[in-house]
């Protein structure tokens, strides 16, 4: 039997586990938590199991389609950029409701928590296996759906219930986009089929996207003056719904609100599910991205721009999540800056960005499920209560050094010591410096930099102020229970090892992507449609660019370290409400000023909502409520007819077969 | 050579009907259970042969050309057929511990053989024979509870007008024949030209529409329905909403438009003028209903209007459309009405002297008491108000976007607003079963009900999630209609 024969119980499994979980999760140990875990279990063997076949075989890429309605299928693709999320996902994802067994051992609603987890880990591997547009728009939907259902998990807080409602909300924003351009990318390539698809063509399915790009290329519209063509148009809106889901800016407002679920279901939206959802959507459609001239710019600037401006917002943070949360909207930034980097460098910067993302999957896991850790100790988020905690929890303490300083990307350059994080985000700074040198415009590479240093402020401010000095909490501070540590030891040795043992291997492996038995597509023609001008060779920047990351990296664990552990200057004089820069940050730029109170309250709800809510109670109801009361009393007075009485209904025949004679003769009498 | 074998579906029907009756007399009334498993068996038999039949795209003409077998006939046999199967497995339940089991199935099973008939018929002789034949069966299986007045009164009123519409209709066809000197349905159609030039071919087709009219419960030939359904046992009303009723359309889509098709011009008025008074009345009269079989009774007539939309329009795919909901409609309906059977066994269970036991009050928190009936009730009535993701989406979809495509938008405006006025009441069981408190506590489905009410849902929804497969089939059927 052939491994791709069973692919479609990847997200299979998990869904009935879903099923099942919810509706007897009551009655089995742990709140049924161990379903969900052999579903994941069975799903990730299945992925990996892909995966080496793909490496061994590369002309083996998995396609199944059978045909739904009209013009649209459903199917299976399984390429090297799918087979590495499905692994990725389903890996991390097991890791985390391993430890959930743990973390959730006191809430009484577990069936609840596990049937959604389940659910919302089928859905992204759904949105990952999807061989056309329209389905993984389906699926993608049923991630937000469930994000929304999971970050109000305890509903009865009102903060997290209005935390669920901004995610869906914001995200919706861009679910709109993304759904606007498929309609458009729908409506043209049924126009670049003059309206006649021939039998066992499905339009949305990628590989026939990726063919009629050519055809797409020369279309154009006038939106407000300016001449835009359609695929510059369907590749912005695709990447306003990655915008949306993948927490760039400017709707990233909803990912540090995201905090209020479980700790647990925080790393599964902000390392395997959700948030990568966006990422992956651009890469699978990147040969678009490709083709439309100035998209890919877009996406540079948003995600450099995102990287920068998250990472100074997580450098005041108090709230251990929070800061974790900036931290994921700054490394998200870093992927799709990454993925921008494809105008000098083609297909490269989807290896580039997509080893981001799984290296980030790991060490973003494994500081949440820390920082889980540590809340489950003391109690609190708030890091200015904790402090000390080094010696009270040696392993996470240990793990969660790790994972900081792979997040801030500690290696040595050329060779091949460093921790994941040091190659997959060198990678980017490297492209972002090859796109400068190629481009002379040097703003991706400045963003990129100066995050890099903000980050290794923020994350070893987080564990020096978590775990050394004196211990500020009251409480009693315990290591966690084994089935806690034991996904962090996992975890931490893949933030460790995994990107020194694979960087090369799986960079290649990525650019096969759109190079196989299924999808095969002439990059360099792509470019030229797209008017990128693409590097032929790169790799010999000078040394100093190479070693820049890691200067700045140490840098700011020394600054870091002055600061919060030697405390060589008082820290509280600078942190005060009278500095209008620390003000700036704390109140993370007036955002919520900006976007909730001004936009959304004055602005929609007041103004738009609020006139469109009188037009419609006195103009439209009262047409609707009296619609309602004639049809209603019309309805009253016909049901006299029925009397019930046999003649009357034998009269009514009668007159009926006499009125149709009487209405007939009329009709031939007129015309 | 006439293959007989093309007649094997009625012929184990007409079997197993005879082996019911005749072991019914030999067992004891609590060993009578064993019948309905016998006819459940028969059904499903001649369901399996009718649909390979079917599959081979076989058509033949036989007995002079008095019977045909095609696609349309096929299509609708089965139709029949899975009514047939829900009601008779639904019925386990109902006529358990009557003395008169044997009677009841092999009633039904001969109404479903006379509805089978008028599906194969191509002469106007045979159709009649069948027709009465469900006809005459369905009228005692109403009355089937001999001392229920309720009952009694709801069969009387049955057969009376059944009865005038037989005459109607036999009326209609002495003045077909009188004027083209056949009864054979395509030699009519040669000869119609002669109706057509004649006045009387006019009083023909009124005739005909106002006697199968009765039958397809359009208005003003409705009159008996609404007391019927709510009078009879839920389980016989499935039947007559399910099979009777589309029986009625399968007769009118072979005299009428087959037969008639020259006279085309006045026949789509007159069906355009009853099918907006039948939608919209259907409709506005169940508004106001409390008596959720009567209110189901009212959406049947409202449903016929729309089904009616496919004589007027008379495209390919508006045909397909009306036989497809024809389809959907058998299981919606079906379905809604076990599902109501089952509220009713529920309020019966808890006090024997019930009366008025399926009305709307009884459906309060129903979702507490009993989920599986409340889910299956619901998607049921969403199907009827054509929700997406269910077999009256695809049904509504196909017919009314054909009638547009005809260009009869206006007559699309109207049924559209007519599905908005019956989300409504459709909408307010679904409120009651849902949110409002539960009085009682929780009550298991019997076995039998429930099996029926889980085949038609599942049908329900797999029309819905994937309908080419049913599309094609309609499309194939309504190609017969239209040569």
């Amino acid at each position: 039997m052939n491994i791709g024969d069973i692919a479609f119980l990847i997200p299979l499994l998990p869904a009935l586990a879903f099923v099942v979980t919810l509706f007897f999760g009551k009655k089995m140990y742990s709140g049924g938590a161990l379903l969900p875990i052999g579903a994941i279990g069975a799903s990730f063997i299945i992925s990996l199991l892909i995966t080496i076949n793909l490496l061994q075989n590369p002309d083996q890429v998995i396609h199944q389609s059978v045909h739904w309605f009209a013009v649209f299928n459903l199917g299976i693709l399984i390429d090297p950029l799918a087979a590495v999320m499905l692994t990725m996902v389903s890996f991390v994802s097991l890791l985390i409701h391993i430890y959930a067994i743990g973390y959730m051992e006191h809430d009484p609603s577990k069936p609840r928590y596990f049937a959604e987890t389940s659910l919302f880990t089928a859905a992204m591997l759904g949105v990952v296996l999807s061989d056309n547009i329209l389905q993984m728009f389906i699926f993608w939907e049923l991630v937000g759906l469930c994000s929304y259902l999971l970050i109000g998990f305890w509903y009865q807080k009102p903060s997290a219930a209005a935390a669920a409602k901004k995610a869906f909300l914001t995200t919706r924003v861009g679910d709109i986009m993304f759904l606007a351009g498929i309609i458009i990318l729908f409506a043209s390539m049924f126009q670049a089929f003059n309206g006649e698809i021939p039998e066992g063509v499905y339009l949305l399915q990628f590989s026939e996207m990726f063919n009629s790009i050519d055809a797409l290329s020369g279309m154009t519209a006038t939106i407000f003056g300016m001449e835009v063509g359609h695929l510059t148009l369907i590749a912005l809106l695709f990447f306003g719904g990655a915008v949306g889901k993948s927490g760039q800016f400017p709707l990233h407002v909803w990912l540090p609100d995201a905090m209020e679920g479980p700790t647990t279901v925080s790393a599964l939206i902000h390392a395997a599910t959700m948030v990568t959802a966006g990422v992956y959507l651009v890469a699978r459609t990147f040969p678009m991205f490709l083709a439309a001239p100035d998209a890919l710019l877009v996406v540079a600037y948003i995600g450099g721009f995102t990287a920068l401006f998250a990472a100074t917002m997580g450098l005041v943070m108090n709230d251990i999540k929070r800061v974790l949360a900036y931290s994921t909207v700054s490394q998200l930034g870093y992927m799709v800056l990454g993925l921008g980097m494809g105008a000098a460098v083609g297909l490269e910067a989807i290896g580039v960005s997509v080893f981001h993302l799984i290296n980030h999957a790991f060490f973003k896991a494994l500081l949440f499920l820390c920082a889980g850790s540590v809340i489950h100790a003391v109690g609190t988020q708030d890091m200015r209560q904790m402090g000390g905690l080094g010696k009270a929890m040696p392993v996470t303490a240990v793990t969660m050094l790790i994972a900081s300083l792979a997040l801030a990307g500690f290696g040595i350059p050329g060779t091949a010591v460093g921790t994941s994080g040091f190659f997959s985000k060198d990678a980017i700074i490297e492209t972002a410096f090859v796109f400068g040198e190629h481009t002379h415009d040097w703003i991706p590479y400045i963003f990129a930099i100066l995050a890099a240093l903000l980050t290794s402020i923020y994350i070893f401010r987080l564990f020096f102020m978590t775990f050394s000095g004196k211990s500020r909490s009251k409480t009693k501070a315990h290591e966690s229970p084994s089935i806690m540590t034991v996904p962090l030891m996992i975890l931490a040795a893949f933030s460790l090892l995994f990107g020194a043992l694979t960087i090369k291997p799986f960079i290649n492996f990525m650019e096969q992507t759109f190079e196989n038995n299924v999808i095969s597509l002439n990059i360099e023609h792509l470019a030229t449609l797209g008017n990128y001008n693409l590097v032929q060779e790169h790799g010999h920047e000078p040394l100093l660019i190479l070693w820049l990351p890691v200067i700045v990296a140490v840098a700011g664990l020394v600054i870091s370290y002055l600061l919060y552990y030697k405390q060589v200057i008082d820290i509280s004089k600078v942190v005060s409400r009278q500095n209008p820069v620390y003000r700036l940050l704390y109140n993370r730029y007036y955002q919520h000023r900006i976007l909730t109170e001004l936009l959304a309250t004055r602005i929609v709800y007041e103004t738009i909502s609020l006139s469109a809510d009188f037009f419609d109670r006195k103009f439209i109801d009262s047409i609707v409520d009296g619609t309602g009361k004639v049809t209603m009393s019309t309805g009253n007075v016909l049901r006299r007819i029925q009397t019930g009485v046999i003649q009357n209904y034998v009269t009514a025949v009668i007159a009926g077969v006499g009125l149709l004679i009487v209405l007939l003769k009329l009709i031939v009498e007129v015309l | 050579m006439e293959n007989i074998l093309l007649f094997s579906p009625e012929i184990i029907l007409a079997v197993t009907a005879i082996v019911v009756l005749f072991t019914g007399l030999f067992l004891k009334t609590e060993h009578k259970s064993v019948l309905g498993y016998i006819a459940v068996a028969g059904v499903i038999i001649s369901m399996a042969l009718t649909l390979s039949i079917m599959l081979s795209m076989t058509t033949a003409s036989m007995f002079y050309g008095t019977m045909v077998i095609d696609s349309l006939s096929q299509l609708f046999k089965l139709i029949f057929l899975s009514v047939a199967l829900l009601v008779s497995i639904a019925s386990i339940k109902y006529v358990s511990g009557s003395r008169n089991t044997e009677e009841f199935y092999s009633l039904m099973l001969l109404a479903v053989i006379g509805m089978m008939v008028v599906s194969s018929s191509n002469d106007l002789i045979t159709l009649f024979v069948g027709f009465e034949l469900a006809g005459l069966a369905t009228y005692a299986l109403v009355g089937f509870e001999k001392k229920n007045i309720v009952l009694l009164e709801a069969s009387m009123k049955y057969f009376i007008i059944g009865a005038l519409s037989s005459a109607l209709i036999l009326f209609g066809m002495s003045y077909v024949y009188g004027m083209t000197g056949t009864t054979s349905i395509p030699g009519i159609a040669e000869n119609a030209s002669l109706l057509a030039e004649s006045p009387i071919g006019l009083a023909a087709v009124v005739l005909l529409i106002a006697g199968f009219g009765y039958k397809m419960a359009l208005v003003p030939f409705h009159m008996w329905a609404p007391d019927t359904y709510q009078g009879a046992s839920p389980v016989i009303s499935a039947l007559l909403a399910g099979a009777s009723k589309k029986m009625g359309f399968i007769a009118a889509f072979k005299v009428i438009i087959v037969a008639l098709i020259a006279l085309s011009a006045d026949w789509r008025t007159i069906f355009a003028v009853l099918a907006v008074i039948t939608m919209t009345l259907g409709n506005v009269v169940a508004l106001t209903q409390t008596s959720v079989k009567r209110m189901l009774a009212y959406s049947s007539v409202a449903q016929a209007g729309y089904i009616a939309m496919a004589f007027v329009v008379l495209t390919p795919t508006a045909l397909a459309g009306g036989i497809l909901y024809i389809m959907s409609h058998a299981f919606m309906k079906a379905g809604a009405f076990i599902a109501v059977g089952i509220v009713g066994f529920m309020v019966l269970l808890g006090n024997r002297e019930a009366r008025n036991v399926d009305h709307i009050d009884n459906f309060k928190g129903l979702a507490k008491r009993m989920p599986l009936t409340a889910f299956s009730l619901m998607v049921f009535l969403f199907a009827l108000a054509g929700i997406p993701a269910t077999a009256g989406f695809v049904s509504k979809f196909v017919l009314f976007a054909s009638t547009i495509e005809a260009g009869l938008v206006w007559l699309a405006v109207i049924a559209i607003l007519n599905s908005a006025i019956s989300l409504f009441y459709y909408a307010r069981v679904v409120k009651y079963m849902y949110f409002m408190p539960a009085e009682g506590g929780r009550v298991s489905e019997p076995a039998p009900f429930a099996v029926a009410m889980i085949i038609a849902l599942a049908a329900v929804l797999i029309i819905g999630i994937w309908p080419e497969p049913f599309i094609y089939w309609a499309t194939e059927a309504a190609k017969v209609l239209l040569i």
